[in-house]
């Protein structure tokens, strides 16, 4: 394992620690989503991929990044935080009183784009600003995450069809696959597969890859700037739902919620295991 | 202006010059049509977006180009541009208050000869429930045009409601629209306020009652919220009031009215006209009147009911 990739599982460890203590504290929001998604994100903050500026979240030539599965929040939150957007004070205050954002994203917290949280709305919104980037000439890039189960969504495949008749090739789409809805295995529940087919007979380039593995994530986005390809891109991510706490892994009843007192202890010494134990 | 020019037409022609000297207008269409529409096709092919028949797209992907600096027109049949994708107008619009202009055509039954899929008689009281979104219900070409360019300077959302028929112009060329209401006949006693179409028939019947001596205003609201403190002075020492509107009553206009007179100690009798929900949707076909006779609120019913009230 190379030294920044180690760098980036250590990154993540830290994230999905304070991710888990930021729901524990607030007795909610969506540990085991943010969980699946968050080494994509750690990739695309932390491993060179998106253009921003902390100092500047205004900043005219960052590339949009627009968490279309809003519930993820917390993972966004306690990225943005530790990069500097805002005072990581305000994660203590996560969906509390006196607290500035809850368990869906919030357009008005520095960093973050659009409000998302209900489902199939945010990845149109990244294919309008790609557009709107087209028109306007800028070279930025548009990446969004999608849920899985967000994929039932009709209006994602409306976007989808648009996106790759428009030649969008500016809209990076990632699809955190973690296989799990709300009460079910996806596949149980409505088969979502074959996904590289619906998404390539869709019009997109795809790719497959494992999304917690940084080297597939990086290696799958480290051209994405200078791909000849005028279709936009999805990366079909597998990840697991509570990815780095067994506990509360691939089990539907941990969808929304967070763990209590002993119920932590255990997550918290399933982290550790995962992370301090190899 | 000419008088048989739709609303359609006058509000996309202006539209068209607009966005001739704006680079960063932008029109969405769900795949509808119209002459002008097809000039901004032709002519400013780049600021032109057609998404088909996909009006959550179309809202989704106005709010994404508006976040890049563009001022954007999304358009379709209203009853599709407003309800079917109701909740990304919330959440884009009313949540996020992205500032685009939705465009509707066929408020009403101005698809009347196409059933209740085309009707679109409850988009006052949905699109109202929800804040920073303005209304603007056109009641001829001549107000088309003029919110077309007062769209361009809205700090938030609005949803321009559009007659599909051709209707003779109430107003002059020129009328300056941003009070949001105009007293077209003025009276000490008694008005009807109406809203779009309706403000045609509101006219016609004030003319018909004067015929037989009694004398009745009429003033058109245009813009909801209403401005309320113009209306309230336009109605000191008003003691009868009749609103009109080919809509049902639960949330319209009539509503909107009678929550502004009661929340500021008026108690003056409303009588509210229009369509009652008792009577559900419905399949008639043979031209609007007959429709709205439908409701009881064909030209001579409704004429029926103001005399009624009055007596």
């Amino acid at each position: 394992m190379s030294a920044f990739v180690s760098q980036l599982k250590k990154k993540s460890y830290h994230i999905r620690k304070t991710v888990l203590e930021m729901c524990v504290k607030a007795g909610t929001g969506h540990v085991t989503s943010s969980l699946s998604g968050i080494d994509i994100l750690v990739a695309l903050y932390y491993g060179n991929i998106l253009k921003f500026d902390p100092a500047n979240p205004e900043w005219k030539k960052r590339d949009r990044f627009i968490l279309s599965k809003g519930q993820a929040s917390p993972a966004l939150y306690a990225i943005l935080a530790d990069l500097g957007y805002f005072d990581r004070k305000e994660l203590d205050k996560f969906a509390q009183k006196d607290g500035k954002f809850g368990v869906h994203l919030q357009k008005d917290v520095p960093g973050v784009e659009i409000t998302s949280g209900s489902l199939g709305q945010g990845f149109g919104i990244a294919a309008g600003i790609a557009l709107g980037a087209k028109m306007n000439k800028e070279l930025y890039l548009v990446f969004t995450v999608l849920g899985d189960g967000e994929c039932y969504e009709g209006s994602v495949w409306e976007t989808a069809m648009f996106a790759s008749h428009n030649k969008l090739n500016n809209l990076i789409a990632i699809i955190d696959r973690n296989y799990l809805c709300v009460t079910d295995f996806t596949e149980n529940l409505m088969e979502l597969e074959p996904m590289e087919d619906k998404w390539s007979s869709f019009g997109w380039e795809v790719c497959r890859i494992n999304g917690h593995s940084f080297e597939d994530i990086l290696d799958a986005l480290s051209t994405v700037r200078s791909r000849r390809s005028g279709k936009p891109l999805v990366l079909i991510a597998d990840t697991v739902k509570g990815e780095g706490i067994e506990y509360l892994s691939n089990i539907p009843l941990w969808h929304g919620v967070a763990p209590k007192e002993n119920e932590a202890d255990l997550c918290r010494t399933d982290l550790e295991r995962r992370y301090n134990g190899e | 202006m000419e008088n048989n020019i739709s609303q359609r037409d006058a509000f996309w022609n202006k539209v068209y010059e607009l966005a001739k000297a704006d680079r960063d207008i932008v029109i969405i269409t769900a795949d509808m049509g119209a002459p002008a529409l097809d000039r901004i096709r032709k002519d400013l092919a780049s600021q032109f977006v057609n998404v088909g028949i996909a009006e959550q797209n179309a809202i989704t992907l106005a709010a994404g180009l508006s976040l890049t600096g563009k001022r954007v027109f999304a358009y379709a049949i209203a009853p599709f541009i407003t309800l079917r994708c109701l909740e990304q107008i919330r959440v884009e619009n009313a949540i996020m208050k992205i500032p685009v202009t939705i465009v509707g055509v066929g408020a009403g039954f101005g698809y009347e000869d196409s059933g209740p899929t085309h009707h679109l008689i409850e988009d006052i009281a949905i699109i109202r429930a929800m804040p920073d979104i303005t209304i603007h219900s056109i009641t001829d070409s001549v107000m088309a045009s003029a919110f077309a360019e007062l769209s361009c300077t809205m700090q938030t959302a609005n949803y321009i409601r559009l007659d599909r028929q051709v209707m003779p112009n109430i107003y002059r060329e020129n009328t300056d629209f941003t009070a949001g209401i105009s007293v077209l006949k003025e009276n000490k006693n008694t008005y009807i306020i109406s809203t779009g179409c309706m403000t045609h028939m509101a006219i016609d019947i004030a003319y018909r009652l004067e015929k037989q001596k009694m004398q009745v205003g009429v003033i058109d609201v245009y813009t909801l919220p209403i401005n309320d403190r113009l209306l309230l002075e336009a109605l000191k020492g008003v003691r009868k009031i009749i609103t009109l509107e080919e809509h049902f009553l639960p949330g319209g206009l009539g509503s909107a009215l009678c929550e502004i007179l009661n929340d500021n100690n008026l108690f003056i009798p409303v009588k509210r006209l229009g369509l009652s929900t008792s009577r559900g949707y419905c399949y008639k076909y043979g031209g609007r009147e007959a429709i709205r006779n439908y409701y009881g609120a064909d030209k001579d019913s409704v004429e029926a009911k103001i005399k009624e009230f009055l007596a």
